[in-house]
Formats: C-alpha cells, structure tokens, sequence
C-alpha cells in the first residue's frame, strides 16, 4: 500500500475492536419483524428528516437522515471547464463526488476513495443527468424537469425489505435461494420516469420487475417530504410579500 | 456559520517499541470539496495537512489525554484513537472549530473495556463495559485577524479570513497556561496586541468550555 | 551516516564566503552562511547553525501555472525536503511558516501573474530547524535579488524542566525541554512576525522568550549585514 503522506500517519496496522467481540453480534432474524420494529414485505421506508440551505458556502446544500444514516450534499457551481473541449461548450457538466467519512462505517474507513464511493458516484451522476437542463447551460440557474427519488429493497428469498439498514444490506440469510439481491431505483415522479437502475445479486425476471415497482412506491412516500423541504427552504429565502 | 464534524473511532494496535506504555493518536483534517468552492477534489492541501499538523501539535502540547492511557498492556497492546475532523461548512476560523469539534468528541467517547487472554495472547472485547477517555486538560482556541497591526478582530469569517494580512490562534487550558500560540507568518505583531489577543482566548476558554460541559451533560441525560 | 555528514560539511565549510559568529551572552550556536553556491537556481544559501544545516534555492519571477495564478501579486511556492524520505504533513506545515513569513516581507505585487519558487533541503537537522530554515530562506532570497520591504530571522527559544530558556537548542535540548517556541523577527521593527509553539507554558514565560528572541536576532542581522558585505566586497 503506497503510503499516504499528506495525512497524519498512524500505525502501519491496526484492527477494529469489533472483531474481538466476546460474544458473537446478534444475527438478523429470518422471518416477522425487523430489527427496527418495520414490517417486512410491505413498502416501510424509515422516517426522514430533510433540510435544505444548510451550508452557507455552497450554491446549494441539503441534509438528509433516515434512521442513523446521515448524509449531507452540496451544490457548488458554476465555474470555469478544466478541460475547454469544443464538445464541452455547448452545454453545462456535471461532475459529481460521494464520499464516506472514515467514521461512517462499523470498520474505520480510509481517506482515500474506495471503489464502493467511486460506483455510487457515477450512479448518482447518471441518474440525476437526465433530470438536468444542462443544455440551457450557460444560463441561469439550474432547471430541471423533475425531482430526483430514489429507493432500495432488499430481496432475500421470497421476501424483500425496502429501505434497509446497513445491517440488514450486509447479512445474508443462510437459506440458500435462488433470489439474493439489492435493487436501487431513482426516479422522476411527475414524468414516471426511471433515471438510474442498479441491481446486484441474483433475482429473476419477476421479482426484479416487482422489485422496481415496490421501489416506486417508496419513492412516492418519500416525495411529500422533499417537496416540504424544498418549499420550506424557497419561503425562507425569499419570504412571500403577505406576510411583512 | 462554520461545521465541523468529528468522529473518533478506536482501533486496537501493538505499540511502537519506542514507545511500549503509549497509545497513539491519529488527528486528520479533511477540507472537502463540499465545504466551500474554494478547495478541489484530490488529496488534502497545504491547508488541511497544515491545520492536522495544528491539531495533532496542540494534543500534544496540552495533554488533553495522555498516550499513557491508552495503552491495555504495556508493549503488547493499546488504542489508537483515529480522529477523523471533517469541515462542512467552511465559513473562516476552521481552526477554532477544530479544536472544540475534538475536545466534545473526545469527552463522548466511550472504549469498551479489553482484556487480554493470557492463554492466547489475542484481545477480549467487552462492549458491555464501557468508560470514558480520562481528559486532563480543556484547551480551547481563539482566533484572531489582524489588519496592519491596527485592527484586530476576532472568530473571523471567510470573507475577512481573505482580506487579512495576518493571522493567529491562541489555544489555551482552564489553568490559563498556553498551548500554542500558532502564527504562520503574515505582518509583524506588536507585543502589546499579543497580550490582548491571550486574554481575549483566556476568556474565551471559559465560555467555551462551559457550553462543552453544558453540551455533554444534556447527550448524557438524554441517553 | 555521521561520515557522510561530516563530509557535506567539510564542503560548505570550506567555502570562500564562509563566516563564523561566536556565542555570548544570548548565547547562540556557532552559525555560518554561504550565498549564491549553487549555479541553477536564482538565488542560494546554505545556512549552518552549529550542527543543524539547511541548503535553499530560489527561483523566479518565472511563468505561473494557470491554475496557480494571481493576478495582482506573484505565487510564492515553498517546498521542504527532508533529508530522507518523502515530505509528510510536518514538512507542510512549516512550508506553511516560512511560506506565509516570506509572502509578508516580500513585495510580491511588483511582480504580478507571476511564481517564485523556494526550496529548501535539510542536510541535517540537529535541533532549531524551523529558525534554520526562515534564515536559509531569508538569505536565498536576498541573492536572488527580490525586492522585499524587511528581512526576517528565524529564533527558536526552549523552556527546560529548571524554567531555564535556552535559545538555539540542539536536537538533544529540544526533547528534554518543556516547551519549544520559534519566531521570526523582522529587522524594521523587531516584532513577531511568525509564531510556532510547542508544550504548554504560561504568558510570562512567552513574553520573555520574545523579548530574548528580539536580543538574538540583532546578532542575526548583524551576522546578515557582515556576510553580504564580505561578499560585495571580495565580488568588486
């Protein structure tokens, strides 16, 4: 492993406590509630909490939580192309980056970008493009035609969860199916639309056709939230002419 | 408007044969590109590697833990407290942000309790058992800009931070004794400002340390 | 590894423009400079306190990389090598120091969108480094010629265990002291330009490692003024 110079170095190795563990984790049920009290097979997606205009800094920003997961993104642009290709010109680029926290995982994380960060990256990039204006770049603001959802499930064996939490996206139950996987979906709510798809495992043609439909669905519980969030931010900068 | 986050995760380690009965600590200072637009994706800058280095000198200098404490069995085995420091929201003054991001993480955090098994030699984890860091010191930073040795202001923004023609931080303990008095170059410094600039951080230390305490008590309540 | 030391400076010693100053009552270590020894760069300096030598190089004003571009004042650049390895955030840091203390005395709008580059190589470090490396710098870039408004000078003072400040410590003073401190003084008014400490100590204890610190940096700058007069002199 080449080393990292342009950090505080620690010791060359060092092991999680949690691999010491006296008494073994406890292990996912198979079958009834989940751990966090939601009902399996039906479209239970955790509460969220949503902010926007968080980061005084960025253009825009947003911070989401749902369950222990949090996750804050900001929006910075838009500046000058690196790269001044003639193809480039014609329309805005979008670059986007995710990163996890070395703290964020049970297992401490490196600074360094691992591929799991790198993969959600380019998820995200393809399935936020298409709800870009970025042809009617450069002028102002960023258009869009729709909002951006999305939602995951779980599949595992005949029975799914949606929305799992990350013990449940990393156990896997010792029945030996046939349909194994993890499915996320974003979507566009008002044009029904699907703009990004990642599946992996092994799930046959039914289940991953009920499986999208089922994320659809979360995403529908989650859309209210954000519209909310969204307006709260828009009124608070610029507060309707009634009220003064 | 300034964030910064901290999270501290423990790993165990065998310890260096310099050192048989220390710990370490791992101070890291992340400026993401997500902070402000001033800073680009890659690797961390001159800047973020700068305020590591701060960070890990004023643990150091103050003893805030001593390495001593961490350590499970002399020569064989301790913690290595990994603090990971994360600015979201870079609106001037990381610094002072830093220090206290660290000192309140560093206060909530709980290492289980480890035993070593005699027979073969690997660590027992007792998540049951948990007990706070032993903090000895509360140090506490105070930053100030100055413009032509005339105007001095403190906690700036990142709007004055770029208009300065020089900066300071002065970190101090509640025993009012100085652990860092960190000037990275800039216009010269008449002593007579330096004295206000160190009273300023002695009061602000107080404060400071009042809202941690305050802060601790009411997660710890609440849990 | 002591012979090969030794030998580098043998090198340096024997240099044509070498001077030596001796120590008395703020006592500092024996400290020597060689200017202008390497023919590349712009401007160079050796600076040699006791046994702690540090070789810079200066370079510019020369072109400035797009994205580094300033365009009301030149890009100084500062890079610290260590004497062996790679330079890790420690090396940053004090790039930090020295780059901020010589962007102040420096006129850098006299030479806008443009970049100056300083390097500065450890030869060995035994103890006071950081002052050694603010000295280096400060004679690097007066024989490169650039404008500056003051010079600068680099003391490092240590508190040992008695209370006792020791200025100009050697690697040795420097991990039994209590507290480590290091300024740069400028030569117009004799404040503190930069500020770097270490170990915890108390206001009066900071205040008369200033004041001891602007004493030696008069043996400094007087060392500074001998040394460029020598040279003029011998070059006429």
């Amino acid at each position: 492993m080449p080393v990292d110079t342009k950090r505080v170095r620690g010791p060359e190795v060092s092991q999680s406590p949690s691999l010491f563990l006296c008494k073994p984790a406890k292990t996912l049920p198979p079958d009834g509630l989940r751990a966090d009290g939601r009902q399996r097979d039906q479209v239970d997606v955790r509460p969220v909490f949503v902010r926007c205009g968080l980061v005084s800094q960025a253009k825009g920003s947003a911070y989401i939580e749902a369950g222990n997961t949090k996750l804050i993104c900001c929006v910075y642009g838009p500046r000058e192309t690196e790269r001044k290709d003639e193809t480039d010109m014609k329309c805005g680029r979008l670059t986007t980056d995710m990163r996890f926290t070395p703290f964020s995982c049970q297992e401490r994380g490196s600074w360094i970008q691992g591929s799991h960060d790198k993969d959600l990256s380019l998820m995200l990039h393809e399935s936020l493009q298409p709800a870009l204006c970025l042809h009617k770049y450069p002028h102002a603001g960023i258009e869009m035609y729709d909002l951006v959802l999305s939602c995951s499930i779980r599949q595992d064996g005949t029975s799914y969860v949606v929305d799992p939490s990350y013990m449940e996206e990393n156990s896997h139950s010792l029945v030996d199916s046939e349909n194994q996987g993890g499915l996320t979906v974003a979507y566009l709510p008002s044009l029904n639309q699907i703009s990004g798809l990642q599946s992996d495992g092994d799930m046959t043609e039914d289940t991953l056709t009920a499986g999208v439909r089922t994320c659809i669905e979360g995403c529908f519980k989650i859309y209210p939230v954000i519209q909310h969030a969204l307006a709260r931010a828009v009124r608070r900068a610029a507060p309707p002419p009634s009220e003064s | 408007n300034t964030t910064v986050i901290c999270g501290i995760k423990a790993e165990l380690a065998n310890p260096t044969v310099e050192a048989p009965g220390k710990g370490y600590i791992v101070p890291n200072v992340d400026l993401p590109p997500l902070c402000s637009s001033r800073f680009r994706p890659g690797p961390p800058g001159e800047q973020a590697q700068a305020a590591s280095q701060f960070i890990a000198d004023v643990i150091e200098s103050s003893e805030v833990i001593q390495a001593e404490d961490l350590c499970i069995e002399r020569g064989k085995l301790c913690w290595v407290l990994y603090c990971d420091l994360m600015c979201l929201d870079y609106d001037g003054n990381v610094l002072d942000a830093c220090v206290i991001a660290l000192l309140a993480a560093l206060k909530n955090t709980q290492l289980p309790e480890v035993t070593v098994n005699t027979e073969t030699c690997t660590p027992v984890v007792n998540l049951e058992k948990r007990h706070g860091l032993n903090i000895h010191k509360h140090p506490v930073g105070a930053s100030f800009c100055v413009f032509d040795d005339s105007i001095l202001l403190v906690d700036p923004t990142a709007e004055e931070e770029s208009l300065l023609t020089s900066q300071l931080t002065v970190v101090t303990d509640e025993a009012a004794r100085l652990c860092a008095v960190h000037k990275p170059g800039g216009t010269s410094l008449s002593g007579e400002k330096l004295q206000e600039c160190i009273s300023r951080a002695t009061v602000r230390q107080k404060e400071i340390q009042k809202l941690i305490d305050k802060v601790i008590h009411s997660v710890k309540t609440s849990q | 590894m002591t012979s090969l030391i030794s030998d580098e400076q043998i090198l340096l010693f024997s240099g044509s423009m070498m001077e030596v100053c001796g120590s008395s009552k703020v006592t500092l270590r024996e400290f020597g400079c060689e200017q202008s020894l390497l023919s590349r760069p712009d401007g160079s300096a050796s600076f040699i306190q006791g046994e702690t030598s540090v070789l810079a190089a200066a370079y510019g004003p020369a072109e400035v990389k797009v994205s580094k571009e300033i365009y009301d004042r030149a890009t100084l650049e500062v890079l610290i090598q260590p004497k062996v390895g790679l330079p890790s955030v420690r090396e940053r840091s004090r790039e930090q120091y020295v780059r901020e203390t010589c962007e102040a005395s420096l006129l850098l709008s006299l030479h806008p969108r443009s970049s100056l580059t300083l390097i500065l190589q450890v030869l060995h470090d035994d103890g006071s480094l950081l002052s050694c490396f603010l000295n280096a710098a400060c004679m690097a870039l007066m024989d490169a010629g650039l404008p500056m408004s003051c010079l600068f000078c680099g003391v490092t003072c240590a508190i040992d265990t008695d209370g006792q400040i020791i200025t100009d410590p050697t690697a040795a003073q420097e991990k039994e002291s209590r507290a480590l401190m290091t300024f740069a003084i400028d030569s117009k008014e004799r404040r503190v330009m930069m500020s770097s400490t270490k170990g915890s100590f108390s206001v009066p204890e900071l205040q008369q490692c200033i004041a001891v610190s602007q004493k030696a940096s008069e043996k400094i700058f007087q060392f500074y003024r001998d040394s460029v007069r020598r040279r003029y002199s011998k070059n006429l």
